[in-house]
């Protein structure tokens, strides 16, 4: 079931691509649903709910002299992000009927191989694909980006494609390092399944050594995240990406990276990790108040929302480092809130650059009086992003936030950060509605700008079309159901967490770090 | 197929068992939910209105229907009286692991003090709902069905707050209301001081939520838990160990009270509230007077135990009371926009409660919440009836004489009534209420309360000023009027383009509402003299509601709360001018009210040109000028947080952009990405072809990598011996 949902998506795309071209949108809309299904038919027939166990797995043996066995498999926390992928594609491929019009074969060919790779990702259980899925992810966008996107396109792909390749072959170098210190240890049999790999770093390896491997890892998946200062190229693809590749950037790649942080980073140097948690979180937190401030200066709609995410995926970094199960339930929430509502954002931007052809908060305005169905989507959405408690984002970033700020105090809640990382990164949350009430003010409220004029070409009513609209309404009941039941993820993957934390809790228990001691460290900017 | 269902059972089904909860859900109470979900039906059938594009006035009348319902349901609550107790609805976020849990549930805790603010936020929001109905009727079919939305938006967050049974549910209240509230003020979206309006509520809001977070953060790191019940059972207890000794259990009180100073308007985040009054007047009435801003009233009553625990906060809230009071009454006194003076005598009013929690006398806060609530909402809903007679006009230098016009006199006779109570008239309702807050400022101590209760008694003779400044010029006097400019987003233009500009009078669910709770602010004075269950306890009704519930647990040797060591020693008891103050603020207050009264008279109806004169007298001598203009420019304090606040954050935010492009990005980043290339021209010029410039190079890098290798073997076996 496993293989059946990275092959369908290739098989799909290689049909399109000999498939005549005015077929390939049904043809890619067909193939994404028919995924959707099997992923939630795998999710039925998934036994790991609740449990930490891996479920669905299989393997396929490919040089075994050399430890290459492709493995694949799921636990909750993976299977939950495959889930979001099939779920964001369907809609990504609706949202795309009207704006793609040039190559239409290879966009959707290009989009379900990305679904590949990121699927494949998830599902990876050693290290060897995951790489390469890793990697491959880069090869779709780089196209999408390239060929559909706007006026900068060229560069962004370019930067794109290089900055994170960059980042990656720093985390293959890790990766190398670590299955040849396996092998070293094993009397040179080679092995690249994660969890051996991971029970070897965990255990085998010297501090120093974790925390090199924690510095490669980081270097890669912090670029993906991205993690301040890393983010630069984000902004970039973001804004002169196609709407559905924004979508998914958002959605899925930039979970490719914290969730290798869940699956890596946290598990394989858990020594090093509490050693290095507070510069990690500090950047996230420079990364939070950072990107909002840059976010309130904006006038680029798309690019504000792009900044947004930098923003937002400070929270979720945050939570992971807190090294708590709250944190990282939360983080796994954040994961998936982002992808929903910031994702939603993205497509409503797409609707409306393809009716006024601009995205200059200058030229916009009053959109409420002309789209009311939009403008509904529209601030319902930002609040999602904004917080507002009901809504998913709210459950996530609390969690984060409550665990930071546990994490570190004496007595039942050790951990490394504390109150101060959670006081300032909640300053995020102030920003947050600035800039993005700023924006909705700008943009949905206010008069209508008599220069704005709808243009006829695109084929499209002033206001929101069914299709349009369908691509909206899932997004916007997982918004609201996310957030009244939090519980369908926090409790299905608390046992996995569970596991995954539990190597942490015995180094806390060697080195509870006293309550006075930790109020002496814990200052802002004081992490040593 | 069943073990299908059964796996789609457990994905939706919570895993790890949730302990038992030992508190018992009646199911025989399951109607109780339904004062939560009516409002929350009435959204969905309004939004299912906008949807369809409804043309008549059904929106209203289902919210009316609803939140009716809500009203009674709690009226029968009320009437069951009995001892605190927790109702489950549903479980909201849980989050389990070994050897602890965070728990926030969708559920209530129903105690005396929910059922006292429920009476009146679902009462009040029937009625005011009622008034909206023919108030909003220009909009019909347009905002009509978005305006009642927004309200049972707001009806269900209030509810939410006041019922919640942990901090988390009344934080969702919370922003919730603080969302309704950006919805109903940014309604006419259009007008760009509306929709400003509507962020800046929002974005000092969050300063204020963000406070709360905190407080929750803290308070469940300290005590492990964000349950009422569970809470005050740990305090009882003394069973919890700060985690940060030093300072943990002393910061709770002071973030708990950022957040309410943002809800309910108090320094320094009250500047949003005046700015509200671009939202329809019936939405000033419900949310920005009568009960969102008493949220934060309702809070610190909710956490008080907390408060005790670290007695030095207790005097902040009430010197920022008593300030806030005494500052928003100076400038409501210089204002001309009968909106805004009410709304500046809303902070100034949410002032004096906060004086009175300070000053330890949840009882007389709770009392004056309960009766502003009345009286406040009658006057803004009689500003709502003129401006909705005169085209939005709001200057009560442009209309004169209603009381003398044909169909006013119920508008202006019941804002007599509401201007009596919040002058504090002798008798009225605000006079009790008032009166319990001004006699325990002396009677408790605390630095410089004495101090405060002479603020608050010059604060209450403004009030009396300037609150019948406005029934002076607006209701009394010659009959004279100019209709205002904007139309409130309706169609009103036929109506006065090229004939004269006829008032129209409210008809009958205006008129009836402002009769009803006209009488609700009279009537508000009943309970003072209703019986006590407790001997020796004085202030009635509203004081039992307080004491049987969290907001008195702890009070020590508090004299409205008996049982504890009442009164203690009659040296402990402060005293104004010589007499017990209890006794001594009847006649005070009632002689500083009537004084302010009688200014107003004289120079806003018997010698209105003597208030002009003053007012050229103050502006014509350099040291007095500073006074009027300082309090008509607000004191200046919008512009103070602009240029200290917004200001050099939007200057960061440029910086920060700058950074991005041009050192982040442009340096480091597209820098080294040029690196190979700018490595590649320094050896372009090796490849010149030449023959011999090759042969130098070739032997020179030979020379060069026999050095080398030198090197590494002096340094490897260097690094070896030593």
């Amino acid at each position: 079931m496993s293989w059946l949902l990275i092959l369908l998506p290739l098989l799909g795309s290689m049909v399109i691509i000999v498939s005549p071209g005015r077929l390939a949108k049904q043809l890619a809309l067909v193939t994404s649903l028919v995924v959707l299904g099997v992923s939630v038919a795998a999710a039925v027939v998934f036994d790991g709910w609740g449990r930490g166990t891996w479920e669905l797995t299989s393997s396929v043996e490919w040089v075994k002299e050399w430890g290459l066995v492709l493995q694949v498999g799921a636990d909750s926390v993976s299977l939950i992000l495959v889930l979001l992928t099939t779920f964001l594609m369907p809609l990504a491929i609706l949202g795309s009927f009207n704006a793609i019009q040039s190559r239409t074969k290879e966009y959707y060919g290009w989009l379900l191989g990305l679904q590949a790779a990121m699927t494949g990702v998830f599902l990876a259980q050693d290290l060897v694909l995951f790489y390469v899925c890793f990697e491959f992810t880069l090869v779709p966008m780089f196209f999408i980006i390239a060929i559909w996107g706007s006026k900068n396109r060229a560069h962004a792909s370019v930067k794109f494609l290089i900055y994170t390749f960059t980042g990656s072959l720093i985390t293959l170098a890790g990766f190398l390092t670590l299955a040849w210190s396996y092998a070293q240890a094993n009397g040179g049999v080679w092995s690249f399944e994660i969890a051996a790999l991971t029970n070897h770093a965990a255990s085998a390896l010297s501090l120093h050594e974790q925390a090199w491997l924690l510095l490669a890892l980081l270097i890669g998946f912090g670029v993906k995240v991205p993690l301040f200062p890393v983010h630069t190229w984000l902004p970039l693809a973001h804004t002169e990406a196609p709407t559905a590749g924004s979508v998914l950037l958002a959605g899925i790649l930039l979970k490719l990276g914290t969730y290798g942080l869940y699956r890596f980073v946290l598990p394989m140097c858990p020594e090093a990790v509490v050693e290095w948690a507070p510069i990690v979180a500090i950047l996230s937190i420079i990364g939070i108040l950072y990107a909002a401030l840059v976010c309130w200066v904006q006038t680029d709609v798309k690019k504000l929302v792009a900044y947004s995410s930098v923003s937002h995926l400070g929270f979720c970094v945050l939570g992971l480092f807190a090294l708590n199960p709250m944190g990282v339930e939360g983080s796994i929430l954040y994961m998936i809130n982002h992808g929903l509502s910031t994702g939603a954002l993205f497509f409503l931007i797409g609707m409306m650059y393809e009716r006024y052809h601009t995205r200059d908060m200058g030229e916009l305005g009053g959109l409420a009086r002309t789209m009311p169905i939009w403008a509904t989507f529209m601030v319902f959405f930002v609040l999602s992003s904004i917080g507002l408690p009901g809504l998913n984002g709210f459950v996530s970033e609390f969690l984060c936030l409550i665990a930071a700020f546990t994490a570190g105090g004496s007595g039942a809640y050790p951990g490394v950060l504390g109150p101060w990382y959670a006081a300032i990164a909640a300053l995020g949350m102030v920003l947050a509605a600035m800039y993005l009430l700023i924006m909705v003010g700008k943009v949905v409220f206010g008069p209508t700008k008599a220069t704005l004029r709808h243009d006829e070409q695109s084929g499209l009513p002033v206001d929101l079309t069914v299709r349009e609209i369908t691509v909206l309404v899932p997004l916007a009941v997982g918004c609201i159901v996310l957030g009244i039941q939090p519980d369908l993820v926090i409790d299905n993957t608390a046992t996995a967490v569970a596991d995954t934390l539990a190597v942490y809790q015995g180094i806390f228990e060697e080195s509870m770090p006293g309550a006075a001691a930790f109020v002496e460290t814990a200052l802002p900017g004081g992490a040593r | 197929m069943i073990d299908v269902t059964l796996q789609l059972a457990r994905i939706i089904q919570a895993m790890p068992p949730v302990p038992a909860s030992e508190v018992v859900t009646d199911t025989g109470q399951w109607w109780i939910g339904f004062i939560l979900w009516c409002p929350l039906i009435s959204l969905v059938l309004c939004g299912l209105c906008a949807a369809c594009r409804v043309k008549s006035k059904l929106p209203a009348w289902i919210t009316v229907f609803s939140l009716a319902i809500s009203f009674v349901l709690t009226l029968l609550l009320a009437s069951m009286d009995s001892p605190p107790e927790r109702v489950e609805l549903f479980k909201w976020i849980n989050v389990h692991w070994d050897g602890g849990s965070f728990v926030a549930n969708f559920a209530f805790y129903i105690d005396s003090l929910t059922i006292l603010w429920m009476s009146f936020v679902t009462g009040l929001g029937a009625l005011i709902a009622l008034y909206a109905s023919e108030y909003m009727e220009p909009d019909v079919g347009r905002g009509y069905s978005r305006f009642f939305a927004g309200i049972s938006v707001f009806l269900f967050a209030m509810i939410c707050l006041v019922m919640g049974d942990n901090l988390l549910m009344l934080y969702l209240g919370w922003e919730g209301v603080g969302f309704a509230s950006y919805w109903l003020i940014g309604y006419y979206y259009q007008k760009p001081q509306a929709v400003a309006a509507a962020k800046k509520a929002f974005i000092v809001n969050r300063i204020g939520d963000l406070g709360l977070a905190l407080a929750i953060y803290l308070i469940w790191s300290t005590f492990g838990t964000i349950q009422y019940n569970e809470l005050i059972s740990v305090l009882d207890a003394g069973t919890y160990s700060p985690v940060y000794e030093n300072w943990s259990v002393q910061a709770i009180p002071y973030l708990l009270m950022l957040a309410a100073f943002g809800k309910s308007a108090q320094l320094p985040l009250y500047v949003w509230l005046p700015d509200a009054m671009e939202g329809p007047t019936p939405v000033s009435a419900l949310i920005h007077a009568a009960t969102m801003v008493t949220a934060g009233v309702y809070l610190v009553a909710r956490m008080y135990p907390f408060f005790l625990l670290a007695p030095e906060s207790l005097h902040v809230v009430a010197w920022v009371g008593g300030l806030t009071a005494l500052l928003a009454a100076t400038i409501g006194m210089a204002q001309y926009d009968i909106k805004r003076i009410f709304a500046y005598s809303t902070i100034s009013q949410l002032g004096y409660m906060f004086l009175g929690l300070g000053v330890l006398t949840t009882y007389g806060a709770a009392y004056h919440v309960f009766t502003h609530a009345f009286f406040k909402a009658v006057l803004f809903l009689t500003c709502g009836a003129i401006m909705h007679g005169f085209a939005g006009q709001l200057d009560l230098r442009k209309i004169s004489g209603l009381r003398r016009m044909k169909g006013w006199r119920i508008v202006s006779w019941t804002m007599f009534i509401g201007c009596l109570c919040l002058a504090g008239f002798p008798l009225t309702s605000g006079y009790f209420s008032k009166d319990a807050i001004l006699a325990e400022a002396f009677v408790s101590h605390g630095p410089g309360f004495e101090v405060l209760g002479w603020i608050a008694i010059f604060t209450a003779f403004l009030t009396a000023y300037y609150t019948f400044r406005v029934w002076c010029r607006v209701c009394a006097g010659e009959v004279r009027y100019e209709p205002g400019d904007e139309h409130h987003g309706d169609d009103h233009d036929a109506e006065t383009h090229g004939r004269e500009f006829h008032p129209h009078a409210p008809r009958f669910a205006i008129n009836i509402v402002l009769l009803l709770i006209a009488a609700g602010a009279l009537l508000a004075a009943v309970p003072y003299f209703m019986g006590n269950e407790v001997e020796h306890a004085t202030g009635g009704w509203v004081a039992d509601m307080v004491n049987d519930s969290t907001a008195a647990t702890g009070v020590p040797g508090h004299p409205e709360h008996p049982g504890t060591a009442a009164h203690g020693a009659e040296a402990h008891h402060g005293s104004i001018l010589g007499m017990d103050p209890h006794v001594a603020m009847y006649s005070i207050s009632a002689c500083v009210g009537g004084l302010g009264l009688l200014l107003a008279f004289w120079l806003h109806l018997w010698r209105r040109q003597d208030a002009d004169r003053l007012r050229s007298w103050l502006l014509s001598r350099f040291w007095t000028r500073w006074l009027p203009v300082a309090m008509e420019n607000k004191w200046y304090v919008d512009e103070i947080y602009h240029a200290f606040i917004r200001a050099p954050l939007w200057l960061f935010g440029h910086i920060f952009y700058a950074i991005d492009r041009y050192i982040i990005d442009g340096l480091l980043v597209d820098g080294t990405a040029r690196l190979p290339r700018l490595l590649a021209r320094c050896f372009q010029p090796l490849q010149n072809g030449m023959l011999q410039s090759y042969a130098v190079t070739m032997a020179g890098g030979a020379v060069l990598i026999a050095l080398l290798m030198l090197l590494m073997l002096q340094f490897f076996t260097g690094g070896s011996v030593s």
